[in-house]
């Protein structure tokens, strides 16, 4: 029996809006889950309804065995962290933590223990006393964490809680959150926009688009095998090229018959001939970007444009637009995709 | 079936405004269209057409409405000018006589401008004896000054309020691409500060349209369709209403007909200012400096001119209604030994008006705020209503209605206090609903999602952040109710005698210390009501608006 399932979910707004469209996933115990997808795919829509904000217009969600939707969403047991933070800011970073625990009727003493170990858990034991306005975003966060936290949850909710902090602590915030549910074992359900944070943070991802699963994996099930054009472009940088038969060089009858366009990473193309077995395409040089750690040159060819990425570029590199170059890439890294966007496997593997 | 709690509040709502509104609009309008024998009939609005009395007073009514609102203009739009972008030594005091011009006692303010330049008046007098004549205040010009002077803050603190949000960027990128100063201020600064200006206006003709005290007291001969409606009422007493019902009518509809053509006019232009790169005040010197300065003063003194000419009176020494020379407490003695009553009133009544409609528009305001609803958005519409409905109407309305079973209500307590509450609710729900959007609606999910009910959600965390703001629009609330005079006017009987209808009685008796202690009274709660409130929110002149 699965923890959390989302069975057949759809919502459709007032002037129909359709936001989610037969959705359907499950969770595990201690799984950490993403959904992941452009904004206005239905990830927030989602989100609520399993929290009880928002009313499914078709679809059953089960918790632990039960039936959710004939729970109102404040005996769901279900905590919830905030892009906005929501933090109250009348009551202290304590009080904010041990709001929950007091609906419970937990004990004065268990729960002054529950949130001094929350509160150390998210490092803002030093700061109990104080009112949250003064605090910053990652502080009012890790507020919001605790408070969400303490209560021992049956599932924890996230909607985008980093898109409003700056980088760097976006990086450090998500690594600690990935921890603290390891360490407590809650499923949970994190929504994100940001590819980058969702490989790095979840055990699996479910990539979504207008209202619709496109796939459900892990995040290397999602960025090396990717079921459809939509995941293979919006997880990471692709170059997606309509498919030509009479194309660059692949291996005849490699290419599927259904082969609508082909796509390949940045990273698998190489500039110059390569080794045996691969195919080469010439073109010249449209763009050269440095970015420190890596560089970018984008190749004009006949058979379309192509960005190719150097790793740990030469800081004396340049490459003049114009400059004639081939690019070539082993034809075991391309993937194919139908006229409807659904991958088509090649018919050999090297 | 379970019915939800806002939904409830929903059809509370709706009953309110069934009751209050719905009901008494309705009685005028079917009186309107009854002759003396009850028949279904034009016939009123044909003699309103066909009198000249009526027809003059509908033209002085939009002469009073158009003047007024000119001047407001002019000085409103000058003061914000000045104040927002100019340094001016002693701004505060400046905005805190614009505040008392808002809040000087009704009917106080006329009698003030009849003390100082009447026929009889002391600035006139003193002029006469320096050979200088300017004629007395009386009329329709007297009428159009002191509406100029009563209503410019309504422009002045909107339109102030918007100079001072402009993002100074827009004016600086004007002037880069070689706008001359000229050309910069009609088509940048202007266009931008153009929706304040023309609600700050429809809030001065609205206030000139509906004013009954300084037609009544300065317009001698130049008479309105307010003073109409209020000869008319008085007259036909235990009659028919029909004449006085008509002419309500007809200042409902213009009323209305203002604030459609305002909302249609600035349809387009709502922008919303950048706080980021508000503009600087300029330093003027020289004669521009002084000349900024004059004109400032000269305006804010003036507008207050009747608070301090009260205060002022209050303290001269009388011998019954006849002033003495020297300065004395016997006004005080006198209201407070023989005229408790309409103290005691006044509190009491100005007390449940504000209660019921803090408690009740808040629960309103929080549906509108936060549950948008097609019904609900027509509510928050409906309440457009009272907002603009003159003071004279809505007692006559009252009579109208509640004058026999199933709900006679003249003459207690309840029909002066629920005919202030209709009048002020609009403000107090649009004030907590504000209140309410500064709150993020997540806040009261984490809350639910913590294991509060909604209901113990909404107290425990909603409640407690717009509590502030809630208190503040009480405490204005407050400023309005006891400073309201013409509903009261219409309503009251002896025993539920208020302040400013004793007020009232007291000039038209020629009893001016009396009037004068009592106006001061008035003077002293509402800035003690104000200062409460401006503690609570932060000081904000727009508030109360
Ligand atoms: N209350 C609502 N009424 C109507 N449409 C809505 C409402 N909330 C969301 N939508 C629409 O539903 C779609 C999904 O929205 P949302 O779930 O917020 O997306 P995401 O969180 O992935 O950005 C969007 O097209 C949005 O415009
Ligand atoms: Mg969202």
């Amino acid at each position: 029996m699965d923890y959390l399932a989302v069975e057949n979910a759809s919502k459709t707004f007032g002037g129909g809006v359709r936001a989610l469209d037969g959705v359907s996933f499950s969770v595990e115990r201690d799984e950490f889950f993403t959904l992941l997808g452009p904004s206005g795919c239905g990830k927030t829509t989602l989100l609520r309804s399993i929290a009880g904000f928002a009313d499914l217009t078709e679809g059953t969600i089960t918790l632990d065995g039960a039936r959710l939707d004939r729970t109102p969403p404040h005996r769901r047991d279900i905590g919830m962290v905030f892009q906005d933070y929501a933090v109250f800011p009348h009551l202290t970073v304590a009080e904010n933590v041990a709001f929950g625990l007091k609906a419970r009727k937990t004990p004065a003493a268990e729960s002054a223990a529950r949130v001094a170990e929350a509160l150390a858990t998210v490092r803002l034991g030093a700061l109990a006393a104080r009112l949250p306005a003064a605090l910053s975003g990652g502080q009012q966060q890790r507020i919001g964490l605790a408070r969400a936290m303490v209560i021992r949850p049956k599932l924890l909710l996230m909607d985008e809680p980093l898109s409003n902090l700056d980088a760097k602590l976006r990086i450090e915030l998500r690594d600690e959150i990935r921890d603290i549910q390891k360490s407590v074992g809650t499923a949970a359900i994190y929504v994100t926009h940001d590819q980058e944070e969702a490989l790095a943070i979840s055990d699996r991802i479910c990539v979504m688009n207008a209202g619709r699963i496109e796939q459900i994996g892990t995040p290397q099930e999602i960025y090396a095998d990717p079921r459809t054009i939509f995941v293979a472009s919006f997880v990471g940088t692709m170059n997606v090229t309509p498919w030509d038969a009479a194309g660059p060089g692949f291996p005849p009858g490699f290419a599927p018959d259904r082969a609508h366009v082909w796509a390949i990473r940045p990273e698998h193309l190489r500039i110059g001939e390569g080794r045996p077995g691969a195919v080469a395409i010439r073109g010249e040089v449209d763009k050269y970007t440095y970015l420190g750690r890596e560089a970018h040159v984008a190749v004009r060819t006949p058979d379309g444009r192509f960005v190719i990425q150097v790793a740990d570029p030469a800081p004396g590199l340049r490459m003049q637009p114009g400059t004639p170059v081939s690019v070539g890439f082993d034809p075991a890294n391309a993937l194919f995709f139908d006229e409807a966007g659904r991958r088509v496997a090649t018919t050999r593997t090297s | 079936m379970r019915v939800g709690f806002w939904p409830l509040v929903g059809l509370l709502a709706w009953l309110i405004l069934a009751v209050l509104l719905i009901v008494p609009l309705g009685s005028v309008l079917l009186s309107s269209l009854h002759d003396q024998a009850g028949h279904l009939t034009f016939a009123n609005y044909e003699r309103f057409l066909d009198t000249p009395r009526f027809r003059t007073a509908f033209v002085n009514t939009l002469i009073a409405g158009f003047g007024g609102l000119a001047g407001s203009l002019v000085l409103g739009a000058a003061m914000a000018f000045c104040m927002a972008r100019l340094e001016i030594r002693g701004s505060r005091f400046v905005s805190l006589l614009a505040i008392l011009a808002l809040v000087s006692p009704p009917f106080i303010g006329a009698y003030s401008w009849i003390v100082l330049f009447g026929s009889g008046g002391v600035v006139r007098q003193t002029l006469m004896q320096w050979g200088v004549f300017i004629p007395p205040i009386f009329g329709m010009w007297g009428v159009l000054i002191v509406f100029s002077f009563k209503f410019y803050p309504y422009v002045y603190l909107l339109t102030s309020g918007a100079l001072s949000n402009i993002n100074r960027s827009l004016e600086e990128a004007a002037e880069s691409l070689g706008l001359t100063p000229f050309q910069r201020v009609m088509r940048i600064s202007f266009p931008l500060v153009l929706p304040a200006l023309s609600a700050g206006g429809l809030l001065a003709l609205i206030h000139s349209i509906a004013d009954f005290g300084t037609p009544r007291l300065i317009g001698r001969g130049f008479n309105v369709l307010a003073t109409e409606a209020y000869t008319l009422y008085s007259a036909e007493i235990g009659g028919s209403l029909s004449m006085a019902t008509t002419i309500s009518i007809v200042l409902i509809v213009l009323s209305m007909i203002f604030v459609v053509g305002q909302r249609y006019m600035s349809r387009r232009n709502v922008y919303h200012g950048n706080l980021i790169n508000k503009p600087a005040k300029r330093k003027l010197t020289g004669f521009a400096n002084v000349a900024a300065h004059t004109v400032v003063y000269a305006i804010a003194l003036i507008g207050a001119m009747p608070a301090i000419v009260a205060v002022i009176f209050s303290l001269r020494r009388t011998r019954g209604p006849v002033f003495q020379p020297g300065f004395s407490l016997d006004s005080y003695q006198r209201i407070i030994f023989s005229l408790s009553d309409a103290i005691q009133n006044s509190l009491l009544f100005s007390a449940a008006t504000v209660l019921l409609t803090v408690v009740i528009g808040t629960l309103i305001g929080c549906l509108v705020a936060r549950r948008m609803t097609a019904s609900n958005a027509l509510l928050d519409a409906t309440l457009m209503v009272p907002y603009v409905m003159p003071g004279i109407v809505v007692g006559i309305a009252f009579v109208a209605a509640f004058n026999a079973p199933p709900v006679a209500l003249t003459g207690t307590a309840a029909i002066i206090i629920l005919s202030v509450f209709i009048r002020r609710l609009p403000y107090s729900v649009r004030s907590s609903a504000s209140a309410l959007r500064q709150v993020s609606p997540s806040m009261e999910e984490a809350a639910i999602s913590l294991g509060y009910s909604p209901v113990r959600a909404f107290m425990k965390v909603t409640v407690p952040l717009i509590l502030p703001g809630i208190v503040a629009g009480g405490m204005l609330s407050f400023v309005t109710a006891i400073n309201e005079l013409s509903s009261s006017l219409v309503l009251y009987v002896g025993s539920t005698i208020t302040m400013p209808v004793r007020i009232y009685i007291a000039i038209h008796d020629g009893d001016y210390g009396t009037a004068a202690a009592l106006s001061s009274v008035l003077l002293a709660l509402s800035g003690a009501a104000i200062a409460v409130a401006f503690r609570l929110m932060g000081r904000d002149e727009r508030a109360l608006l």
